[in-house]
């Protein structure tokens, strides 16, 4: 059995969050340190680090969900936080790298790679200079279980929508538009096609995809060519999406 | 003349960096002629998406329009992200 212990600082390296988030933690029950006293040093088992670890990395999704639902940010581990569009076109290319390693996506894999810089471009296109509180993407893959989860606590698809479309008034029928309307010319908005890419691509390979924004949630799969929009259980200021392979 | 996407990487997403390739390239197509015809080599790359595609081969099809021919494209993203840049321009690639 593994008896080792970690100090605090150690231990915040090793989960990629601040000593400051993990005195939290220990205060509220979430993860909690070994001590002597109540002023003494706090210590963690390195097993107990390795089990906490294990549980995010099962729950990948909720732990999207949470930062991107919580009204004030919470901090995610740095491995799963891309602040700027350059960390996350480095963690994309191993993604497409680490993809191409998997024999029963060796058909597909460029698109699932293809659909996610997509949706994390977006967040990052549609955002910039206008982050309502923290920048950047949670982006996270578990290949086992066949993976990729992006969020970001941005604008919002309606809010973005309604710079060119004022007429739009609730997330539902943003989020239809904005995967089924094509805009036609590179101009004057030229942004506007990465979400259709995206649905052409789910409907006509084995991929589902499930995107919330606000109050809605859109889900897709192979050969859905009806889009199904329904009103979502959490509220979302920005994007929470799952692709699932 | 041939322009061989790989040369700007394997994974070419984000408008970002469609407009920065497109910017680097530039100065090379001064050289082509007149009567000459653009050749979009796809060989090797790996992921092609709609943003860097409308920054960069948009950009090229504004200027050289029919001119352009596209080669090997059997990728799926490559055909996925033609598909979707010829409902954008409502125009026809030329394929090879």
């Amino acid at each position: 059995m593994n008896n080792k212990f970690l100090t605090i600082s150690q231990a915040a390296e090793r989960i990629g969050v601040s000593i400051q988030t993990l005195r939290r933690w220990d205060e509220s029950g979430r993860l909690i340190s070994i001590r002597k006293k109540d002023t003494s040093h706090r210590y963690y088992k390195e097993i107990d680090i390795d089990k906490f670890l294990n549980n995010y990395v099962k729950n990948l999704y909720k732990l999207a969900e949470r930062w991107a639902a919580a009204e004030k940010s919470s901090e995610v581990p740095a491995d799963y936080y891309c602040k700027d569009i350059s960390v996350f076109q480095g963690r994309l290319t191993r993604l497409q790298n680490d993809l191409g390693k998997v024999y029963r996506l060796n058909k597909i894999y460029p698109l699932i790679s293809a659909i996610t810089g997509e949706i994390g471009n977006n967040s990052f296109d549609h955002n910039l200079g206008n982050w309502p509180d923290v920048p950047g993407i949670f982006f996270a893959y578990d290949l086992n279980k066949g993976q990729v989860i992006l969020a970001d606590r941005g604008r919002g698809i309606l809010n973005t929508l309604k710079k060119v479309k004022p007429e739009l008034s609730n997330h539902q029928d943003a989020l239809r538009v904005a995967f089924t309307e094509i805009i036609s010319g590179r101009s004057p908005e030229y942004r506007g096609n990465g979400l259709k890419f995206v649905k052409n691509v789910v409907v006509s390979n084995e991929i589902d995809l499930k995107f919330t924004t606000g109050d809605a949630q859109l889900t897709i799969q192979k050969n859905d060519h009806d889009l199904d929009i329904n009103k979502s259980k959490i509220y979302i200021q920005g994007c929470l999406v799952l692709i699932k392979f | 003349m041939i322009i061989y996407l790989k040369k700007f990487g394997t994974n070419l997403n984000g408008r970002q960096f469609g407009k920065e390739s497109y910017s680097a390239f530039k100065p090379s197509l001064r050289d082509v002629d007149k009567d000459e015809n653009i050749i979009v080599d796809f060989a090797g790359v790996i992921t092609f998406t709609p943003s860097w595609a409308d920054e960069f081969l948009g950009s090229l099809n504004d200027e050289f329009k029919e001119k352009i021919i596209l080669k090997n494209t059997e990728n799926p993203s490559v055909q996925a992200t033609i598909d979707m840049l010829e409902q954008i321009y409502q125009n026809k690639f030329k394929i090879k």
